[in-house]
């Protein structure tokens, strides 16, 4: 079998801004900006990593560091340009974690809350990925080796997820379709960290 | 290319010899037959149909996703007859319909599959669970089986 095994992740990004834009736009996600660092990779459904493979290292790797805001503590800060999330702790510190983040035209900024938190989220391949794929499921349960990781975090009553990956290898890059993803042990760890209701802020830089 | 037209004459030479004592049959004669398997227990027109197709990697979220697989209709898998009577469906990555075969394979087992290749091959998938209105499909390769998870088909409508 020479056929890559692997599922396209651009259909499915396509599938999501379709969504998208057919409601014309989700809740303040109006900013759109350049992306850069892109990375073209498909999804791999199935694919379990090893934990070496999982272990983050360097700036994506999770870590308390010094944070200046103005956001109250427990607030999720997600600044894209950067490819860090982090969770206000007080004190100018915050939990940052690393993340992959939307290709050009994919990404935005934006106030949100959390409003449902999902353990193992199923997964379910837009149309335009199955017209192309015809062969997929149209619904994955969750598990491990889903392409939505461990946990997802909805954001507000838009399309946007914070989940995990199991594709840790696209940490630090944009690749999504305007989703944001970090490893399963990392989603985990937020997971615990960030009630419902929780706000979330999403901008394109970190402003001084 | 000097070892090649050296080992040619000699293997040709075996095969005169060999054929003198065994009729180098089985060496000589191209293997164009179309592999053994068994006549399925399951008729090929059982798996003819729309089908909400939908996949689980652990049992435990088996029975919800059959009702997702059930509501998935809308995107239907269509399983139609082939020309030579097998099932025209996906071999796994292939975004190509090709004619399959129902294979009866060990104990009573089921597999569809490419019809040149015995049953249980790699290219095959399992029949398990089989009815007029869902059946579910396990990928005999295990890269395939565990990418794909364990895939259930819900009959979309009544069989007609």
């Amino acid at each position: 079998m020479t056929v890559r095994k692997r599922f396209s992740i651009v259909a499915f990004g396509a599938g999501l801004a379709l969504a998208l834009f057919a409601v014309g736009g989700v809740g303040r996600a109006d900013q759109a900006v350049p992306g850069n660092d892109e990375m073209n990779v498909e999804d791999q459904p199935g694919f379990q990593p090893t934990p070496e493979q999982e272990q983050l290292s360097g700036p994506w790797e999770k870590q308390v560091v010094f944070f200046r805001t103005t956001e109250a503590p427990g607030t999720v800060i997600i600044v894209t340009a950067d490819r860090f999330l982090y969770v206000v702790q007080g004190n100018s510190r915050a939990i940052r974690y690393g993340i992959g983040v939307g290709r050009e035209g994919f990404q935005w900024s934006g106030l949100q809350r959390i409003s449902r938190k999902q353990e193992w989220p199923d997964w379910r391949p837009p149309p335009e990925m199955i017209e192309r794929q015809p062969y997929l499921p149209r619904f994955m349960a969750g598990g491990p080796g889903n392409p939505l990781g461990a946990r997802a975090l909805y954001l507000g009553a838009t399309v946007y997820r914070i989940h995990g990956t199991n594709q840790p290898d696209t940490i630090g890059h944009a690749v999504s379709s305007g989703c944001f993803r970090l490893v399963n042990a990392d989603v985990i760890d937020l997971y615990d960290r960030v009630p419902v209701g929780t706000k979330v802020v999403i901008k394109q830089a970190q402003s001084l | 290319m000097a070892v090649f037209s050296n080992w040619l004459p000699r293997a040709a030479a075996a095969c005169v010899v060999a054929s003198g004592l065994a009729g180098c049959s089985t060496g000589s004669t191209p293997s164009a037959t179309p592999a053994t398997y068994g006549t399925a227990s399951i008729p090929v027109d059982q798996f003819v149909g729309r089908w909400g197709l939908a996949s689980y990697h652990n049992d435990a979220d088996r029975a919800r996703t059959m009702k997702e697989a059930k509501g998935q209709c809308g995107k239907p898998y269509v399983v139609a007859k082939g020309p030579g009577g097998g099932l025209m469906m996906n071999l796994a990555d292939q975004p190509q319909v090709s004619e399959l075969a129902v294979k009866g394979g060990d104990n009573g087992r089921t597999f569809i599959g490419p019809p040149g290749e015995p049953a249980g091959g790699p290219n095959d998938r399992e029949v398990i669970d089989p009815s007029q209105n869902s059946f579910t499909t396990v990928w005999v390769d295990s890269d395939n089986a565990a990418r794909y998870g364990t895939m259930v088909y819900v009959r979309c409508g009544a069989k007609a």
